[in-house]
């Protein structure tokens, strides 16, 4: 076991200042007059999340995919939730020699964190939560968010090795004019290497970073960036800038991510168009909707288990089938051209949302 | 120089932490004073009174709508109402994950529970 040095904190200098700004603004919450929330009934305990199965066929190698991944959230008075997700998926695959499939459940929390809601500006959360490097982890992750299965082939870039950080964060929304809306998110995360037995690991990196991005409601433009400070291993700078935009006059979603970072940099652009507006077959066109993503990755000078070891190009076109709300049929073809190897990529599958309260309380 | 850093860096977030603060306080003065200013007005008869609820739900349904359709709709496709309590909990968790405003949410919590 070793010893820490004589007068040497176990929080350095910045994270301590990080943490004493934090407890200040916290403290400060008592001089305001918060605004109470009479018109909003009485919060009750919920789970709500996603479920699907997702078969995928990578490079001509089936992959089938059940998952479900509940999320529990329980608001204590008018100011606090906890919440947490947690994921079982299986990713079960041919064996050679074999035509059935195998594999194990894997089990894993994606996040549990304690949010205190103290103005209307500040939220503070601890515990352990998703990282808010981009928006794709954070707020399009979801299965039943998603418009396409796969992930983007930046994903892994700042959102540290289980996609989570463990610490505290601050974060808010403001109404900045009557046309501009801000909102932005601070964080510190502790280096984590828990491994428990019977998940999978709840590890992080050590790391501090914000996020901060203007949201135009009239026009539907979001636009923002991220930035953040990896406090270990070859403590380098990553940043990154998002954008959305959903035109009032045609049904369309356009997202897209930057992300640069030591260990590798790309983007991904994603159109979703859906076929409201077609004057014919008008039941199943209102339903279906069109997507398409473009994404690139450009190695790093730092290598990276979790990103592709060389430079990758992608092409991906998915028709979604809204059966009702909550439930639909996705599917998608992709292709990949990297020097390893070109290859086609398959999906189709179920997705379903799903939302009840937790006990026989009165809901209404 | 390092700790003339860390001192910026304290700083920064102390000033970050003022603003938002004070920009707290003077919101909650302006909702203070125009709901008092309302007060001072005259009270107006029994039928002007119910016309001018039935105009201010109609504007609250309608404003409620927009902004549920371009809040949400920034990520997912809307989703179909649930029960009043169960909505309030789910309109918590948004707040914090897509970094809603106060005002937002409170519109769209009306607009869901209707």
């Amino acid at each position: 076991m070793s010893a820490r040095p004589r007068g040497r904190s176990f929080f350095p200098l910045r994270c301590r200042i990080f943490l004493l700004g934090v407890l200040l603004i916290f403290s400060g919450v008592g001089i305001l007059h918060a605004q109470d929330l009479p018109d909003i009934p009485k919060p009750v305990p919920v789970i709500v999340g996603g479920s699907g199965f997702i078969t995928e066929i990578q490079g001509g190698q089936p992959l089938l995919g059940p998952l479900i991944a509940p999320v529990l959230l329980v608001p204590i008075g008018d100011k606090w939730l906890i919440e947490s997700r947690v994921t079982f998926e299986a990713n079960l695959v041919q064996l050679p020699g074999s035509s059935a499939f195998h594999g194990q459940v894997l089990k894993s929390i994606d996040y549990a964190q304690v949010d205190y809601i103290a103005n209307p500006y500040i939220t503070v959360t601890v515990g352990r939560f998703l990282t808010p490097f981009g928006i794709f982890n954070e707020r399009l992750y979801p299965i039943w968010i998603r418009n396409l299965q796969t992930d983007p082939l930046i994903l892994p870039i700042g959102v540290g090795p289980s996609q989570a950080s463990t610490g505290a964060m601050v974060r808010g929304g403001i109404k900045a004019t009557s046309k501009i809306n801000i909102n932005y998110t601070a964080y510190f995360s502790a280096l984590s290497t828990y491994q428990p037995s019977n998940v999978t690991a709840l590890d992080s990196d050590r790391l501090a970073g914000f996020r901060a991005g203007i949201f135009i409601p009239d026009q539907r433009i979001e636009i923002g960036g991220s930035f953040q400070r990896l406090l270990q291993d070859e403590r380098s700078n990553l940043f990154g800038f998002h954008g959305g935009w959903q035109p009032q006059a045609l049904p369309l979603e356009l997202r897209g991510e930057y992300m640069r970072s030591a260990r590798g940099s790309g983007y991904w652009i994603e159109p979703a168009y859906r076929l409201t507006e077609v004057p014919f077959w008008q039941y199943a066109m209102r339903r279906t909707q069109l997507v398409a993503r473009l994404q690139q990755y450009w190695v790093g000078a730092i290598p990276s288990d979790i990103l592709p070891s060389v430079n990758t190009r992608e092409f991906e076109f998915g028709v979604n089938y809204y059966f009702r709300d909550g439930l639909r049929a996705v599917s998608s073809y992709g292709r990949q051209f990297s020097s390893a190897g070109n290859m086609n990529i398959w999906t189709i599958g179920l997705t379903y949302r799903f939302a009840f309260p937790l006990g026989h309380g009165d809901v209404n | 120089m390092k700790f003339k850093r860390h001192i910026l860096a304290g700083l920064s977030v102390l000033i970050l932490g003022g603003v938002l603060c004070a920009a707290g306080q003077e919101q909650t003065k302006l909702a203070d004073s125009s709901a008092s200013s309302a007060d001072a007005d005259t009270v107006p008869s029994p039928s002007i009174a119910s016309s001018k609820a039935v105009h201010e739900a109609a504007a609250a349904r309608y404003e409620g709508e927009k902004r549920y359709r371009a809040n949400c709709g920034r990520c997912h496709m809307a989703p179909h109402k649930y029960p009043p309590r169960m909505m309030a909990t789910i309109e918590r968790h948004m707040r914090v994950r897509a970094t809603l405003t106060e005002e937002d949410v409170k519109y769209i919590v009306r607009y869901m529970t209707e």
